[in-house]
């Protein structure tokens, strides 16, 4: 089911019977209709050893189940909020980023190591994103929360995209990234610009940024 | 040149000439770019002494190559300021960018600073070309003109450009020493033909305790 923008920090999301979506635990809002909310202690989809396979991995978030007939507004901290269709293809995104997704999809946990082997580890740690992302891939919808406004930037083959670490929210499509570093003597001895570490994304798909550097 | 995506994103795109933007506020870009730090913000060993002096320390980046750059600051909204030849008042702390056509330096501003919790001193931007200004929440622009004098709380003040007099006034009285001021005991007024930009918001100064 599709999320309803209210404004650009409530989504709206209507739920039929037989459907059901994930969210971050305390998330809702409000609501119409007869809708459960269960705490889901596995943090989602795929039984127990995907939940530890998230614990350990330091990328399990509180999630909830919501099932039932109704509406459901959620929002949280005053944070805005960009609603991404997926058709089929696989979002990269952070786990305390994610604020709702439908239950359609299929949630995993990917190592940074597989993608750029041990500098795709030195980009987790820089990036203080960890050495573990989760991935969410099929058809439906997913809410994801940023500090500020969210602008989506296209990434085509032959126009690679640099994104500030700290102002990268998530990517979807076929897309690689690296860190590449710009570090120079000036870094060195304190007198930086402040833009050493980049992700370099190339490839074909898009990636979303937030206004800000600030971390939710 | 300059546009907006969104209204807390600045785009700027690049053909080889270079942007001058406060330090560290890259959030993307594509095609090919080179950040350098301005020691003192492009201006000089004498600039780089006043700002050191003065308190209207900033630091700024020049970004330079080809394709598009983006910037953004702690999600603060972002106005577009295009000069003929003018000057710019602005606090150091609400500059993002300038072009590279522009020059900036320091300015006395007397007792309004003090109030404002700005400092004495402000910045100022001269010259052909655009600049983005940040403020806490969207920024109202408003006219100055000869009848119309104008009064700003010190707190919300972010910039302003043309040919104005500031004067600070206070409305401090009886009530106010008695601890039942209303939290409005100092203005800045300003007077002359110009534009002023006013924030949504207040930053917190002695004017507003009292």
């Amino acid at each position: 089911m599709p999320f309803r923008e209210i404004n650009s920090k409530m989504v709206e999301a209507t739920l039929a019977p037989g459907q059901k979506l994930f969210s971050q635990r305390g998330a809702m809002l409000a609501y119409r209709g007869e809708v459960s909310f269960t705490p889901n202690i596995q943090g989602g989809q795929g039984g127990v050893a995907s939940m530890i396979g998230r614990r350990v991995a330091g990328e399990a978030t509180p999630l909830m189940t919501v099932e039932g007939s109704g509406t459901v507004m959620f929002g949280h901290g005053g944070h805005h909020i960009q609603v991404i269709n997926l058709s089929g293809d696989t979002l990269y995104v952070e786990a305390d980023r994610l604020l709702a997704f439908d239950g359609t999809l299929q949630q995993g946990t990917m190592f940074m190591g597989s993608q750029g082997g041990v500098m795709g580890m030195v980009r987790g740690q820089v990036t203080g994103q960890g050495l573990f992302t989760t991935t969410l891939k099929g058809h439906g919808a997913v809410a994801v929360m940023a500090h500020g406004g969210v602008i989506e930037l296209p990434i085509t083959p032959g126009r690679d995209v640099h994104v500030d670490p700290q102002a990268y929210v998530a990517h979807h499509g076929d897309v690689r990234n690296k860190l590449s570093t710009a570090v120079g003597w000036r870094d060195m001895v304190g007198r930086g610009s402040g833009e050493a570490f980049q992700l370099e994304l190339s490839g074909s798909g898009a990636v979303y940024v937030q206004a800000s550097e600030e971390k939710l | 040149m300059f546009r907006l995506q969104g209204s807390k994103t600045l785009a700027v795109d690049l053909t080889g000439d270079a942007v001058k933007a406060k330090n560290g506020s890259m959030v993307a870009y594509d095609g090919r770019m080179t950040f350098k730090k301005m020691s003192g913000g492009g201006e000089g060993l004498r600039g780089m002494v006043t700002r050191r002096l003065t308190g209207e320390q900033m630091t700024v980046m020049e970004v330079s190559g080809q394709g598009t750059c983006y910037f953004a600051d702690r999600a603060s909204e972002i106005n577009l300021v295009s000069l003929h030849g003018d000057t710019l008042y602005v606090e150091a702390s609400n500059l993002l960018a300038t072009d590279s056509g522009l020059r900036t330096g320091t300015t006395f501003t007397g007792l309004r600073g003090g109030a404002s919790g700005n400092g004495l001193f402000t910045t100022t931007v001269e010259g052909t070309g655009q600049a983005a200004i940040m403020s806490d929440g969207a920024a109202v622009l408003l006219r100055v003109s000869p009848q119309y004098p104008l009064m700003v709380d010190p707190g919300a003040y972010i910039a302003h450009q043309g040919r104005l007099q500031q004067s600070f006034q206070s409305g401090v009285n009886f009530r106010t020493l008695m601890g039942e001021g209303s939290g409005e005991a100092f203005q800045i007024r300003f007077e002359g033909d110009g534009l002023v930009y006013v924030q949504p918001s207040e930053r917190n100064t002695v004017g507003g305790d009292v």
